[in-house]
């Protein structure tokens, strides 16, 4: 059963870890925004 | 997924001669099966891209790629894994399994290609890199079916038909499923993302 259950949990960490390197880009995205909107304020 | 995975481990039966580490069949042939989907995204999106310089299509096929490394990643963990109790190692050199860690480099180029050429260049060489990528497919095939190979044969995708019990069957379908909406899910997310991202930077470049 441990082969098993290392097996489903290295799955579940690559899903996690592709799932976390979206949320980053989706941060960085919404950094990108507001950069957008201070520098079209102070224009 | 989860309604798979509680099949998976709970009631599907257990097999006769390897035991319960066959039961990680569940999460290694479906993961094989969405990375070949996602890698015949990439070539089919390559092509277009060729074919029509729409940056759409190099858009679909870098999101395709990061997909297809992912779930070829797993494919092979979860090979490895399952290896061991069963063949007595880790890894070893057969045809199959070189030719899947073959398909696993080529399109991990491919990402660090993006990564470093960005820009129409970058798209061209990786859209040449995944067109050319996509033919290891077939070699993996026929690997097991031509070569002598510690890796089984084919016992779902092959022309007789199936070779598992319904409630092997059953469970690994729902299993191929998930991981195939799983796919669809992320793929939309990730080239919207990139969408976003391009059109953004355009607009800081601008102003």
């Amino acid at each position: 059963m441990a082969y098993v259950s290392a097996a489903y949990l290295l799955a579940a960490l690559l899903f996690l870890a592709y799932v976390l390197s979206l949320r980053s880009r989706q941060r960085m995205i919404s950094d990108m925004i507001e950069a957008l909107r201070q520098r079209e304020g102070r224009a | 997924m989860l309604f798979g995975l509680c099949w998976a481990l709970l009631a599907a039966p257990t097999e006769l001669f390897q035991g319960v580490p066959q039961r990680i069949m569940y999460v290694h042939v479906p993961s094989v099966i969405a990375a070949y989907t996602a890698l015949l995204v990439v070539f089919v999106a390559s092509v277009v891209y060729l074919w029509r310089r729409d940056s759409n299509w190099d858009r679909v096929a870098q999101a395709s790629a990061e997909l297809g490394v992912l779930f070829i990643s797993m494919t092979l963990a979860s090979g490895a894994i399952w290896g061991k109790p069963v063949w007595g190692t880790w890894w070893t050199w057969d045809a199959r399994l070189t030719t899947t860690l073959i398909l696993w480099f080529i399109y991990v180029a491919y990402l660090i290609v993006r990564a470093w050429a960005p820009g129409p260049r970058g798209a061209r060489a990786a859209a040449v890199i995944g067109i050319v990528g996509v033919l290891d497919i077939p070699l993996i095939h026929w690997s097991a079916l031509l070569l002598r190979t510690l890796h089984p044969q084919p016992t779902v995708f092959r022309a007789a038909g199936p070779a598992l019990p319904g409630s092997m069957l059953v469970p690994l379908v729902i299993g191929i499923g998930a991981f195939l909406a799983v796919y669809a899910v992320l793929m939309v997310l990730r080239t919207r993302q990139e969408r976003t991202l391009q059109i953004l930077a355009e607009s800081l470049e601008g102003s």
